[in-house]
């Protein structure tokens, strides 16, 4: 009875192991997770699920993470409102400059470990609810 | 006798009556971790429909669906199943109970829609990609092709057609000083003014199409009405002066006047008369380079002009200096004042477009002096006693003879700002400069620090006293964690190398709390305080926000 109440993820990840261990991570905490193995299942996902927050993988064949961001970025009435979150190490200055330049909103490292995951869809749900 | 088949784990007697009502089909059943493997194997299947109850199961039964190329049909008990069967781009899905016919809907459309395996996604990826060809994303306008098709027929018909170019010019500094997502906000302003004028004139009896050149220049197609020989030049000329000014008002109203100064618009047009003998997307395009040459020329004028002010400006010394206060986060007490230069002429009131004219016409240096003397009058009692004076000051004016550090009575109140953004080609000549600068009691500040993707390594380089973030890093920071991320990196260095950061562009209460938590040591910005030519009553007091800041 409470699916609806917390917003609906999308975890986008090329190993279907890593986005198997988000999906339940997250699935156990009550958000309805949808997972997308590549960028293109991604997009179309996407527009059907209308996610809140895209937890989204950097590294995949195809159309990497940062492309897929800005694909979604784009999107005329979604693009606006998702909160994006980059699953990628972003040492350096320049890497998160150029994140910043993709429209991303956060970032994860991998490995993560998993409550400071949740710890970061958290504070980006929030900002969701206190900016609408 | 029959090849359709339909395989499926699940027993629910409304699929057998489903099946009767698709006739010459009939239904297949194998236990829930048979159904892959018996996909593979059967032949004349043509369907497989299957619950969501157990993801392992419904995984594999999609994948050997995919290899074999069926449809998945996927009955789904509740929300989880169903983004599971979207995940695995089933076909249909559907909610039970449902009725014969409604499953023998869903596994006919089932049909209908497959598409050859693997396929689809691409393909919706691809129309993502098609639609941003389209239209503008961002303004959500046409692209030329698809209005030149729109309008062939119109053309034909009126045999006119009047293309008017607008030249949207801005200055190059505006993403340097606000970064693209600035640029891009007042660039959706833009747009939404133009929809507005298109809205106003579907009244009239003409038509007027508009696209977008994704070079910030917009392309009216403006078609005379039924009955009217032409377009005629009044008509024509209202209209694009009625633009013009919807746009700029608009950009005044949701973006400042000091943003609205860095945006031009020109416009141009041309006549095209429909010709047989010539294929018509070439008529049109040479209208419409027509029309844009006209805009430029308009433009190239307008330079000239705006040249010949800055000339007079300078020598009857009209520029005048406001000063912008800079506090201390934690007391909110003022700390110095920024001196920000403009012209009294109106074509020269943004600093950054009188110092673009200046570049073009080679009178940087005397623009410099005369804007930094300016800004130094503030010193002799317009600002408080002990109150730091921030003067910008370009890495070019150091090889300027007139600038030198004898130039300034109270050195030690002085900080000279340098902007991250010039390249500093002889750095052992100019750290030099530099040194003689710092011992005669100036101070230094990195102004647009991290604007660039250069890091810290270059600011470590000219040992600042004082470090101002790029604008483009504190607006909206309350919600952007990698924003924060580097204000925190930038703040730790600057406690590491004996320098303080200042903050500039705060403009709401969220951006001060955020940078006043992550340690930013100063702020400057429109929530606090606006640029003026004086020094506020309450200089030395401390100061009251405009709104009160959560603490």
């Amino acid at each position: 009875m409470t699916e609806h109440a917390l917003p609906p993820i999308l975890v986008v990840d090329d190993n279907q192991d890593n986005a198997e261990i988000i999906r339940q991570y997250l699935e156990i905490r009550g958000y309805p997770i949808t997972v997308a193995h590549n960028g293109d299942d991604a997009l179309v996902a996407f527009e059907e699920v209308r996610p809140a927050l895209v937890l989204l993988d950097v590294m995949m064949p195809g159309r990497d993470g940062w492309e897929v961001c800005r694909l979604m970025r784009q999107h005329p009435d979604l693009g606006k409102k998702v909160r994006i979150v980059m699953v990628t190490a972003l040492d350096e200055w320049e890497d998160k400059r150029e994140a910043l330049q993709t429209g991303a909103d956060d970032y994860v490292e991998k490995p993560f470990d998993l409550p400071s995951l949740v710890v970061t869809v958290q504070r980006n749900l929030a900002m969701l609810r206190s900016t609408s | 006798m029959s090849d359709s088949i339909l395989v499926t784990d699940l027993d629910d007697p409304a699929i057998d009556e489903a099946i009767r009502l698709l006739e010459s089909w009939r239904v297949e059943r194998v236990g829930g971790a048979q159904l892959a493997e018996a996909v593979g194997t059967m032949t004349g299947a043509r369907a497989v429909l299957t619950g969501a109850e157990a993801p392992d199961l419904l995984r594999a039964a999609a994948e050997a669906a995919r290899r074999c190329g069926y449809p998945l049909i996927v009955e789904c008990r509740d929300e989880t199943g169903r983004r599971r069967a979207i995940e695995l781009r089933a076909e249909e899905w559907y909610q039970p109970p449902a009725s014969a016919e409604e499953i023998a809907g869903r596994i006919h459309s089932a049909l209908s829609r497959r598409v050859p395996p693997a396929q689809s996604a691409v393909d919706r990826a691809e129309h993502v990609e098609h639609e941003h060809m389209l239209h503008d994303s961002l303004s959500g306008l046409p692209t030329l092709p698809v209005m030149l098709e729109r309008s062939r027929q119109l053309i034909k018909e009126r045999g006119e057609l009047v293309v008017l170019y607008f030249n949207f010019v801005r200055y190059s500094k505006i993403e340097e000083i606000y970064g693209w997502e600035k640029l891009d906000a007042v660039l959706e302003t833009t747009a939404a003014a133009v929809r507005d004028f298109l809205d106003d004139a579907s009244d009239e009896p003409t038509r007027v199409m508009v696209s977008f050149t994704n070079d910030d220049d917009y392309i009216v197609f403006h078609v005379p009405a039924q009955g009217m020989k032409a377009a005629t030049d009044a008509e024509v000329t209202e209209m694009s002066s009625r633009l013009e000014r919807m746009v700029a008002a608009r950009i005044e109203s949701s973006h400042g006047e000091d943003v609205a100064a860095l945006f031009d618009i020109y416009v141009g047009h041309a006549h095209v008369y429909y010709n047989p003998k010539v294929r018509l997307e070439r008529l049109i395009y040479r209208g419409i380079r027509e029309a844009a040459n006209a805009a430029r020329s308009v433009e190239e004028r307008e330079r000239a002009r705006r040249v010949a002010d800055l000339r007079t400006s300078l020598r009857e010394r009209s520029v005048y200096v406001d000063y912008h206060p800079i506090v201390v986060t934690d007391t909110m007490e003022i700390f110095g004042y920024e001196a920000l230069a403009r012209g009294q002429m109106r074509s020269m009131r943004s600093p950054e477009v009188m110092f673009d004219v200046a570049d073009q016409a080679d009178l940087v240096w005397e623009l410099s002096r005369l804007c930094r003397s300016r800004a130094l009058e503030g010193l002799d009692g317009r600002l408080g006693k002990d109150k730091l004076l921030f003067v910008n000051v370009d890495p070019h004016d150091f090889d300027d003879p007139a600038f030198n550090e004898k130039e300034v009575s109270e050195p030690g109140r002085v900080v000279i700002e340098i902007t991250e953004r010039t390249a500093i080609k002889d750095y052992p000549k100019f750290r030099e400069r530099l040194r003689a600068f710092r011992d005669a009691g100036f101070r230094f500040a990195v102004d647009d620090a991290g604007s660039g993707y250069a890091g810290l390594g270059s600011i470590a380089n000219l040992e600042p006293d004082f470090i101002k973030l790029d604008i483009s890093l504190i607006n909206a920071i309350d919600t952007n964690f990698i924003k924060q991320n580097l204000v925190e990196t930038m703040v730790r260095f600057a406690n590491d190398h004996g320098a303080k950061v200042i903050a500039e562009g705060v403009e709401r209460a969220e951006e001060f709390n955020t940078v006043r938590d992550l340690g930013v040591h100063l702020v400057q910005g429109f929530y606090l305080h606006r640029p003026s030519a004086t020094a506020p009553k309450e200089d030395r007091d401390a100061v009251t926000p405009r709104k009160t800041a959560k603490t």
